[in-house]
């Protein structure tokens, strides 16, 4: 259902994408890079309040023609993005959110790899059948 | 109406429409000046009232777009300024027809309209006409802005009549129905006096009225009349116009809330004006004012009351947005309000929902928009995201904005633009095009889109024409983006890196484009990648030394402590940290590098070389081919420092892919170096060594040898080896000196291998460049010739032997018995011969030279010659001993010669008979010598007793030699006995201390001499005893005997009757006191004719028990008595 995953580090710059093989690619980096700057806008506007009881979820962050991009912000500022065809609309929010819970983690298990060094790219084979099981998942 | 206005903003609501239009030909430059000025009176306080006005200018306004003015009256032209220029008078005529056509144009709406004629004099100048102004030219129109305030002024009475008239004409008449162009045809055949449509008639024109209030300033009026148009247009659900009075409700309370605007760039409003104009706005409600006559507290409460919230405003405008979206023709006034709604949202920090709206506006269709459109669109889009602090979606909407203005579709396409508009997406992108930026740490932004922009910048650069500047970029997209281009991109955009090159080289200069905007050089320090610098010392014979003394100088100035346990920590600069070693002026220096290709494939890296500063320093580049991927490898710089001084290596030039990079160390991550600043001493002359033997295959041992020769030599052998040194350097060689050093050996080694005569050589000096010297160096081996080997024959079975003892050395002891050693090495003793024994004898001749400047500065260079000899064995002394001469101050010394080579040889020592040795034969030789006198030595303490011994041996060596001669080999050499001789042939060798001296008839006799005297004369004898050694002697009694020799073995002593002593036959010699001598004399009468022996004999004494016997050793004397001269004469 997801039609591309990506993992953002904290100073953003992609530790991880995936997306359909089918569609142009750069066309969901350039989405989920502008993306970026809705993320950023709502976890200021959210610092502001309770930092530490923040959800992480950050829910829809802007909706395309075609897709929806969802975010999620991890306490270390990494940033996952969902994007969802629009099309799509038996896709609850529950569901997404499932979906970045198990993201999450996975991303926690890479980062407990002591051979990933936290910056580089993720290149975690577990971690690609989990975003492979979200991409195929109930389409 | 379908062009937008995206500029627009909430405030412009309040604004009247002048447009200002050239009329006939006005140069574009003189019109825009003229534009300006116009345009600087933008607002203008009404004299009569307390009240604002503000004036929007257009030099271009769409006609179509007028037709909506009663939509709302801000788009509505009320005004028209043409200008023109008239030559003469002639053309006046034509130019007011023209100026009257224009005003056609707009004539529905113009509430006024002026023309500002320049160039024309004379008569039509003269005439007064108010809406004709007269000027010279365009430079000399002082009065322009007040004549502009004037026509303002107009405006503003006919709209403030409008108003009133509007205003006021709500009774019962009919009130006609304001509607936008496309709704004309749907209201034909209406019903028009419908309670519905009435509302309809009334509800419009309160928002008109609202809308004109606005305009004359009467914000309070308008908020009202604004209300109302929303109650009456809601029960009428006249949506378009309901939107529209909503945003009027929103537009006046934005300019209430926000006075100072909500355009942000524009910052056209003075501030000093809207100060004193909104200062009754800003008041508190019920606050006292100073200026608030008229600011009576009811229209304050009120004015807060139908004031929108700044929440409220958005509210109302997504619900009037949401009106409008109603109509399809709608399209622009909803986009404007988007836009007008996202500058407000600006205002108030509310980016989420601006982007709301702004998602909003990207889809609101226009229909069929030109390209231009398309571009002006996405670029207010980027704008506004801006704005809103939406960087990336800005950088997005600009990039695609940019590729509009080259889409396929357009005929001409504006690469510039395109350029232009993608370099304003780079902070979006977080690129700077800054290569120092991404030198350190991780990577910054997303190398995706970062590399696209990258790619189109090339592009867009290169459609423009400015392939300079495409190498640039490409340069800076394979520097920084090396890291995430796959191997078929590394190859894709270093092939069109080297075919724009070819057109235009890329260079280190910084870039810069016509509007100020500057392009950092790339340099290529990922190409090859560096990771270890390091500065070569000179090979060894060109290293500088400086002189002792003056190096201790240098040390002490650095500080006054010899040893410190504070140590300057500065770990930091660990670049600029001066390298123990210095270079020579002129000579060619090395820098390595430790290099590596991360591309994969072969990298061609051409013109490298250093880059330096301090003294003069010729870099010499070199080129050079990387393997791909290749692992570390190392590249060696050369250079040849020019001046004196300290070089400093700052970093290296490179030409890849022919792009010219300086990378300086100090920005490189990761290099490693072990310092880069190193002292340059002044030129040296340098030698070039030859010799006149072939050059040593062998490695030498040492590392400072610079070349080195190999001889075979049979022990005792001299040969000649010629050193010609060439002054191959540019200085005059002034000194040189020469010294040898023996590289440490087991075996003993008897006087100097090398000897030479360096006062021959020194004569050539100075030496020119280009001028050779050479220097004949003898090499000479002697290496002990005692035979240590128990193998060797041994001709021991002699009983000849004085001392009859073998040579004595500890290892003979041990070896012990002999007969089984003997037998044990008999057979494989051959085959060691010739391999074991041959020795090796390893020394280094060291060249100190100097000359030029290095020699005033004290310093040298050192050459060595390093000589490799390997000594075969040629004869062996297996035994020595000595055998006593006639005579007392000579003796006989007996050596067992042993062949040990395979060839035959003649022994010749002291002049004696050759002696013919076979290979491997052992013979007996004796050689007559001379016994010696030790002054010096004497009996020493013990302390020294080593020493003294090998004193003794080295002098007595020396005069004992023995020539060998190889005649089939034509070679030749001396063996030395030093060495050889042990401590009992040297007591017989020595001659002893005390000098016997026995004189007969006052002369010297001695062993061989026979003294003639004559029968019947007195003989008078004479014992001198001369005491050389350090005692004193004596007393000593001294008895004299007389006999015969038959020389058959018997001896007469039975001589009374032939020999008589005249007077007493024992002499006494008192005590000799060191260095004295005593003699006693005494006389013989021979009384016969013969041969007479006189022996000296000692009467036993007590006294010279303490010395040797070898201390008495009185010679015999020889007389020879013969027939007295009357005898002989008869």
């Amino acid at each position: 259902m997801a039609v591309c995953v990506a993992v953002i580090a904290k100073e953003n710059y992609p530790l991880y994408i995936r997306s359909v093989p089918t569609q142009n690619e750069l066309k969901f980096h350039y989405t989920v890079h502008t993306s970026l700057d809705v993320v950023e806008e709502k976890v200021s506007a959210v610092g502001k309040a309770l930092a530490d009881q923040r959800e992480l979820y950050l829910g829809l962050l802007y909706p395309t023609e075609d897709y929806k991009v969802y975010g999620y912000v991890t306490n270390s500022k990494v940033k996952f993005v969902i994007v969802v065809d629009s099309s799509n609309t038996s896709l609850r929010d529950n569901e997404i959110r499932s979906m970045f819970r198990k993201l999450h983690n996975s991303f926690t298990d890479v980062m407990c790899n002591p051979f990933y060094n936290p910056g580089d790219a993720i290149q975690s084979r577990a971690f690609d059948s989990v975003v492979s099981g979200m991409m195929v998942q109930a389409c | 109406m379908s062009i937008p206005d995206y500029m627009q903003c909430a405030e412009d609501h309040q604004s009247v429409l002048v447009v200002v239009q050239p009329v006939g030909i006005v140069p574009e430059d003189q019109f825009f000046r003229i534009y300006k000025r116009i345009s600087s009176v933008c607002q203008q306080s009404i004299r009569s009232s307390q009240r604002l006005l503000y004036i929007r200018y257009r030099h271009h306004y769409p006609p179509e777009n007028n037709e909506w003015g009663d939509f709302q009256t801000h788009r509505k032209v009320v005004g028209l300024i043409a200008i023109t220029t008239c030559a003469s008078a002639k053309e006046w005529p034509q130019t007011s027809e023209r100026f009257h056509g224009q005003k056609e144009v707009f004539g529905s709406t113009l509430y006024d309209s002026r023309l500002l004629v320049f160039g024309l004099q004379g008569e039509i100048a003269e005439q007064h006409r108010t809406d004709v102004a007269f000027y010279p030219d365009c430079d000399s129109c002082p009065d322009l802005e007040r004549r502009v305030e004037d026509f303002v002024e107009s405006i503003f009475i006919v709209l403030e009549s409008k108003r009133l008239d509007r205003t006021t004409d709500k009774s019962g008449d009919k009130i006609p129905l304001l509607c936008v162009p496309f709704e004309k045809k749907d209201f034909v055949g209406l019903d028009t006096d419908s309670r519905h449509y009435k509302k309809r008639c009334q509800g419009r024109m309160r928002k008109h009225v609202g809308d004109l209030c606005l305009q004359a300033g009467m914000l309070q009026d308008a908020l009202v009349h604004y209300h109302m148009a929303v109650e009456l247009l809601r029960s009428v659900n006249d949506f378009l116009w309901l939107g529209a009075a909503l945003e009027g409700l929103c537009s006046a309370s934005v300019i209430f809330h926000y006075p100072g605007g909500t355009a942000g760039k524009r910052a056209a409003r003075k501030p000093s004006i809207s100060q004193a104009a909104d200062s009754g706005k800003r008041h508190r409600p019920g606050a006292l004012t100073t200026n608030g006559i008229n600011a009576d507290t009811s229209s304050e409460i009120g004015r807060a009351k139908n004031c929108l919230s700044p929440e409220d405003i958005i509210e109302k405008y997504k619900e009037a947005i949401s009106y409008y979206g109603k109509y399809k023709n709608a399209g622009v006034i909803e986009l404007e309000a988007c836009v007008k709604a996202v500058r407000v949202l600006a205002i108030q920090k509310r980016a989420m929902e601006a982007s709301e709206f702004l998602q909003n506006a990207v889809y609101i269709n226009l229909g069929q928009l030109s390209e231009e459109e398309k571009i002006q669109r996405y670029s207010v889009l980027s704008e506004l995201y801006d704005l809103i602090g939406f960087h990336r979606k800005s950088a997005f909407f600009k990039r695609v904005a940019a590729m509009q203005c080259v889409a396929p579709t357009i005929p001409e396409p504006g690469w510039r633009a395109c350029y232009k508009l993608l370099l304003e997406t780079l902070p979006g992108y977080c690129l700077s095009l800054d290569p120092k930026d991404f030198s350190k740490g991780t990577h910054h932004g997303w190398a995706a889109v970062q590399m696209r922009l990258l790619h189109e910048l090339v592009y867009a650069s290169r459609r423009m024409g400015n392939p300079g500047l495409s190498v640039r970029h490409l340069s800076f997209l394979l520097q920084t983006m090396l890291d995430f281009l796959s191997d078929q991109e590394k190859k894709e955009v270093t092939q069109s890196l080297e075919n724009y090159t070819s057109k235009c080289p890329g260079g280190m200069e910084v870039i810069t484009l016509p509007d100020g905007l500057k392009f950092p050089p790339v340099p290529f320090t990922k190409l090859p990648i560096v990771r270890f610098v390091k500065l070569l010392n000179l090979p060894v014979s060109l290293r500088p030394h400086k002189v002792k003394g003056l190096l201790g100088e240098n040390m002490s100035s650095k500080s006054p402590f010899i040893y410190s346990p504070i140590i300057l920590h500065n770990r930091g600069d660990e670049r600029c940290k001066k390298i123990d070693f210095q270079w020579v002026q002129g000579a060619v220096c090395e820098v390595q590098l430790m290099v590596y290709n991360p591309m994969p494939f072969e990298l061609r890296v051409e013109n490298m070389g250093l880059l330096t500063s301090g003294a003069e320093f010729e870099s010499l580049p070199a080129a050079l081919a990387l393997p791909a991927e290749s692992g570390l490898y190392p590249v060696t710089l050369v250079g040849v420092p020019r001046t004196v001084g300290s070089i400093t290596v700052n970093g290296y030039h490179t030409s890849v892919f022919g792009v010219n990079s300086d990378c300086l160390l100090e920005g490189l991550p990761g290099v490693k170096t072990g310092g880069c600043m190193v002292e340059v001493v002044p030129s040296l002359p340098r030698l070039l060594l030859s010799t006149s033997l072939p050059r040593s295959p062998h490695v030498a041992a040492s590392e400072d040898i610079s070349s080195s020769v190999a001889l075979q030599l049979f022990n005792g052998e001299t040969q000649t080896l010629t050193v010609t040194l060439d002054n191959i350097g540019t200085e005059t060689l002034e000194t040189l000196e020469l010294s040898s050093k023996i590289i440490s050996t087991k075996e003993k080694l008897l006087g100097d291998i090398l000897n030479w005569d360096i006062q021959e050589a020194q004569s050539h000096l100075p030496l020119l460049p280009g001028c050779s010297l050479s220097l004949t160096v003898n090499i000479r081996v002697k290496l002990d010739f005692s035979g240590q080997e128990n193998l060797l024959p041994d001709l021991s079975d002699d009983g000849i032997s004085v001392t009859g003892l073998p040579i004595s050395s500890p290892l003979r002891q041990v070896l012990k018995p002999r007969p089984e050693s003997k037998a044990l090495s008999a057979d494989p003793g051959k085959n060691e011969k010739s391999t074991c024994h041959v020795k090796t004898l390893e020394a280094v001749m060291t060249f100190k030279y100097s000359g030029g400047g290095g020699h005033v500065e004290g310093f040298y260079r050192e050459l060595c010659l390093g000589i490799h000899v390997d000594v075969e064995p040629s004869v062996f002394f297996t035994r020595v001993s000595t055998l006593p001469a006639t005579s007392m101050r000579q003796c006989h010394l007996l050596l067992d010669v042993f062949n040990s080579t395979e060839h035959e040889l003649t022994i010749n020592a002291k002049n004696n008979q050759d002696l013919l040795l076979y290979a491997s034969e052992c013979q007996r030789m004796a050689i007559q010598v001379d016994k010696f006198e030790f002054e010096s030595v004497c009996v020493q303490p013990e302390q020294s007793q080593q020493q003294w011994e090998t004193e003794r041996q080295q002098a007595q060596g020396s005069l004992i030699n023995s020539t060998l001669i190889h005649p089939s080999l034509q070679r030749e050499g001396e063996a030395s006995v030093e060495g050889v001789l042990n401590q009992l042939v040297l007591d017989h060798l020595q001659l002893a201390p005390l000098q016997w001296d026995v004189l007969v008839n006052g002369k010297q006799c001695d062993c061989d001499i026979v003294t003639d005297c004559r029968v019947g004369d007195p003989v008078s004898l004479e014992v001198k005893l001369t005491n050389h050694s350090k005692k004193e002697v004596g007393p000593l009694a001294l008895t004299l005997v007389a006999f015969q020799d038959y020389q058959n073995g018997i001896q007469n002593h039975d001589l009374q009757d032939a020999v008589t002593f005249i007077g007493s036959n024992t002499f006494y010699i008192d005590k000799v006191n060191p260095t004295f001598s005593s003699t006693c004399t005494g006389a013989l009468l021979f009384l016969y004719t013969g041969d007479f022996y006189l022996s000296i004999k000692f009467q036993d004494d007590s006294t010279r028990r303490d010395l040797p016997p070898a201390f008495f050793g009185l010679p015999t004397v020889h007389i020879r008595a013969l027939e007295s001269p009357i005898e002989n004469g008869a």
